[in-house]
């Protein structure tokens, strides 16, 4: 011991002269851990947001509630409005002003939107597409605001800044209290299938018809809270919106041989329906296992060969919604079925023409009544009492209602491609009822909290719809040819919406996938499902943030996350983990000590000179080429051919982000050594996964295949 | 025509509330001991098929029971027209070893074989761009331990791989 003693003393000393020497002090740093907690990145908890993640006991949230008279005139595709507004400052500030979202004004002839978008001058160009890129007569869409009014009908002060529009209070309004306002309104409809746009209609030639799906469609008012103030940032085209919860008293009037779907429940349906589809509503809402056509393909293909003159008003109330969306043609075919939520009965309805027959009324309603249960199964009962899909020909949600893509061919055949995508979209959007409908995120700000969030349980309502259901996005295989491409290209998924590159893959399929690596790999399903299902109810019907969604996901599975959310959500970074070595060692008892032996033949098999009585130890270093911690899954394969699995969690990486060594004993002798073997982390780069190191990649395993 | 304008018109106006995006992968591995620069590349498959259904007047049906037969032919030859490589600043050829479906993607393998050396490989990829003004194609190469990615688009269709 003294000699030890000794030596270590004069390294000491030696090394104390040197730094004497020095003539800098030490570079220090700050914490650059990977697992440094967030406290940095969130904000400070208070009484309206809890450090737990759920809202406080002063939480506040407006409520704006709407009573509406609209007309659509098909003949010259325009809708007008009479708009009165109830506003309730339930917040504990004063406003001074309020701010109203006009998103048709993305569409008026002086947007922004196109100015911001870069183009350039091409070889060729098709001539259609040429008068569309540069329209001699450009569509004059946006609305046109004919009054702002007081409830008496005197003139209220206001100010239009491009998609918004500021109301300037004739006093105050104090908390606590309300004020009613009017705005009357009407724009052209655009042709969404032409032109583009998240509504609007399309048309047919045959029989000079159109299909109207319409939202965004009135004066609305913006969310006020405690996190941005007004949310009143611009309306580009992309990222969508944050919306108050309220009731509607909507009447919507439309040629009389139109059939209508809308947000709300239908207060009228003696004067819009005729007397069969009554009676096969009323059998529709007692059959839950397939649908029930109230209006047939036969009905309404005659109905759309001659066009009424008549109109007829719907009337609907849609009590606490954040939102009002409707779709309307003579064109429409109408199916409809029960579904059972926990005792409840929802009805799930598609409507369709007939250009979209066979394939929705096989699957359309189907697929709305599948996302009600999973999506109830996973968050909570669905609160509303419908959901409808209709044939709108693009992807996009309001409540309880949604327009979806996909027709079959002229003949009525249809590929599995085709059939997929379309529940694909219908299961997505309808699940946008639950996020962000009612779990009501800020979408301006944050997309990838209703998208992100919507797309993970969207899988689980596919594989639950069928089992061998082809899910293109969503598990960690999918995302990696994202994640590792060019860094100038990618934003971390804390961006806000209009800023990132690959919207899709980063708003959609990486959060989706980083929580579907939450629940399969890293947390479990019981922790993961208790905790996603606590953030859902605490925020349904209020308005979250990602706090809020961080902290709850640890708050209620007891995991502490950080680490996770600052690498997959605040940066860019990549998995990538590998095998740098191997080394075996065999054991010998020599009196009280147990002395290893190190094993230095070729591969994982042990020479002869290892005795019976010892384990096969093998000391492994793997190396992180990738900047994010993930756990290291490892498949250890016997020679016997039978294999264990060893999940090494994250925290592994604390002291050492580079390699870490860790010895694995077995009784057995190992033949192969693979990380990651089923793809679950996203691992970028898979040729440092195993050992012994494979001879072959991807392509020569391919051509051995081929060429034998 | 009519069909594939009125999809280029209307993806840049869009917003998909279930985003479609645009990018293949073309992953190039020059493996010294076999002489042999490998060639993976990836595309999305309903993209692929309508870009060769317009420019060839066929009719694919991938992945259905009436896929078109011998269509190794049309992706070999569109592949030919819209992928070329040179190395060490002389135009290769590839060999076309064959594709597989992995879910909505298609992978291709090509190989340029009896490569002494690699210094620089100059590449153009022009896959899916006429077709898709969005289309990005990201080419990753790997030597040995060596790690280099570039991002093409329509403007930008040509890149230039060296250590």
């Amino acid at each position: 011991m003294k000699k030890i003693t000794l030596q270590l003393l004069t390294v000491f000393f030696i090394g104390a002269s040197v730094s004497a020497q020095e003539k800098i002090t030490k570079q220090g740093h700050t914490n650059q851990n990977k697992f440094k907690q967030l406290k940095d990145e969130l904000a400070t908890p208070n009484s309206q947001r809890t450090a737990s993640g759920a809202p406080g006991i002063n939480y506040t949230q407006q409520k704006v509630d709407y009573i509406m008279d609209i007309v659509l005139d098909d003949e010259h595709q325009k809708i007008t409005g009479k708009e009165t507004i109830l506003y309730h400052n339930n917040s504990k500030d004063e406003l001074a002003y309020l701010w109203v979202q006009l998103d048709q004004n993305v569409r008026a002839k002086d947007s922004k939107s196109p100015d911001i978008a870069t183009n350039r001058v091409p070889k060729v160009m098709n001539k259609k597409w040429f008068d569309r890129s540069f329209p001699s007569n450009p569509f004059d869409g946006g609305f046109n605001i004919m009054s702002v009014t007081n409830i008496d009908g005197s003139k209220l002060s206001h100010t239009i800044n491009q998609t918004m529009m500021r109301i300037d209070l004739p006093k105050p309004l104090a908390s606590g209290k309300t004020f009613s306002f009017k705005i009357e309104w009407w724009y052209n409809i655009n042709n969404h299938r032409k032109d583009g746009g998240r509504s609007g209609f399309e048309h047919f030639t045959e029989n000079n018809n159109n299909n109207y799906v319409i939202a965004q469609f009135f004066p609305r008012l913006c969310v006020y809270d405690n996190v941005e103030g007004w949310q009143n940032d611009q309306f580009w085209g992309r990222s969508e919106f944050a919306l108050e919860f309220g009731d509607y008293t909507v009447n919507i009037t439309t040629p009389k041989d139109h059939m209508l779907g809308a947000t709300g429940v239908l207060q009228n349906e003696k004067e819009v329906l005729t007397k069969n589809e009554l009676n096969r509503l009323s059998k529709a809402r007692k059959t839950y296992d397939k649908p029930v056509v109230i209006r047939t393909q036969q009905e309404a293909t005659k109905i759309e060969k001659s066009k009424s003159k008549k109109t007829k008003t719907w009337k609907f109330i849609a009590k606490n919604v954040r939102d009002y969306a409707f779709a309307t043609s003579r064109k429409f075919i109408w199916d409809a079925m029960a579904v059972d939520i926990n005792g409840k009965s929802v009805m799930a309805y598609s409507l369709y023409s007939k250009e979209a027959n066979p394939l929705y009324g096989e699957h359309s309603t189907r697929a709305v009544a599948q996302t009600l249960k999973t999506y109830s199964k996973y968050t909570f009962d669905y609160p509303y009492h419908k959901a409808i899909s209709v044939d709108g020909q693009m992807g996009m949600e309001y409540p309880q209602i949604c327009f979806n893509p996909g027709r079959p061919n002229a003949d009525g055949t249809y590929s599995d491609r085709v059939k997929y995508r379309m529940i694909k979209v219908t299961i997505h959007e309808v699940g946008h009822n639950f996020f962000p409908m009612i779990v009501n995120s800020d979408e301006r700000q944050w997309t990838w909290m209703d998208e992100g969030l919507n797309s993970y349980v969207e899988m689980l309502a596919e594989l639950a719809y069928d089992k061998n259901f082809p899910i293109t996005r969503g598990y960690p295989k999918n995302i990696v040819k994202y994640m590792s491409g060019d860094q100038s290209k990618i934003a971390p998924i804390m961006s806000k919406g209009d800023n990132v590159y690959e919207f899709g893959n980063n708003a959609y399929g990486k959060p989706a996938t980083a929580l579907w690596i939450l629940r399969e790999t890293i947390m479990g399903h019981e922790l993961f499902d208790h905790a996603f299902r606590s953030y859902s109810q605490r925020w349904m019907f209020k308005h979250p943030t990602p706090a809020d969604f961080f902290r709850s996901m640890e708050d209620a599975s007891g995991v502490d996350l950080d680490w996770f959310w600052r690498g997959w959500f605040y940066t860019t970074d990549v998995n990538d983990i590998g095998i740098k070595s191997v080394k075996k060692y065999h054991t010998k008892i020599v009196g009280d000590n147990v002395n290893f032996i190190e094993d230095k033949t070729e591969g994982l098999g042990f020479g002869a000179k290892k005795g019976k009585d010892s384990k096969y130890h093998y000391e492994i270093t793997y190396n992180k080429p990738g900047g994010l911690v993930m756990p290291i899954i490892v498949q250890f394969t016997y020679k016997d051919g039978s294999s264990e699995r060893k999940v090494y969690p994250a925290q592994i990486w604390r002291y050492n982000d580079k390699e870490v060594t860790k010895v694995f004993s077995a009784s057995k002798e190992l033949s192969k050594i693979t990380i990651d073997p089923q793809q679950e982390t996203a691992d970028v780069d898979s040729s440092n996964n195993n050992w012994p190191k494979e001879s072959k990649n991807q392509f020569e395993k391919f051509k051995s295949k081929i060429k034998g | 025509m009519k069909k594939v304008y009125l999809i280029l018109v209307i993806i840049p106006l869009l917003s998909f509330a279930a985003h479609k995006y645009y990018l293949s992968l073309t992953q190039i591995e020059y493996r010294s001991e076999k002489k042999s620069v490998q060639i993976t590349i990836n595309v999305f498959m309903d993209d692929i098929e309508i870009a060769l259904n317009k420019n060839y007047n066929i009719d694919l049906k991938l992945q259905t029971k009436k896929e078109l037969k011998n269509n190794d032919i049309y992706f070999f030859k569109y592949l030919k027209e819209k992928l070329h490589l040179k190395i060490d600043n002389i135009p290769k050829e590839f060999n076309y070893i064959g594709k597989e479906y992995d879910g909505d993607l298609v992978y291709f393998y090509l190989e340029i074989e009896n490569i002494k050396e690699v210094n620089s490989i100059e590449i153009e990829n022009k896959i899916l761009t006429k077709h898709f003004l969005e289309q990005q194609n990201l080419i990753k190469y790997k030597d040995g331990d060596k790690h280099k990615s570039i991002l093409l688009t329509a403007k930008n269709d040509k890149g230039l791989l060296k250590h």
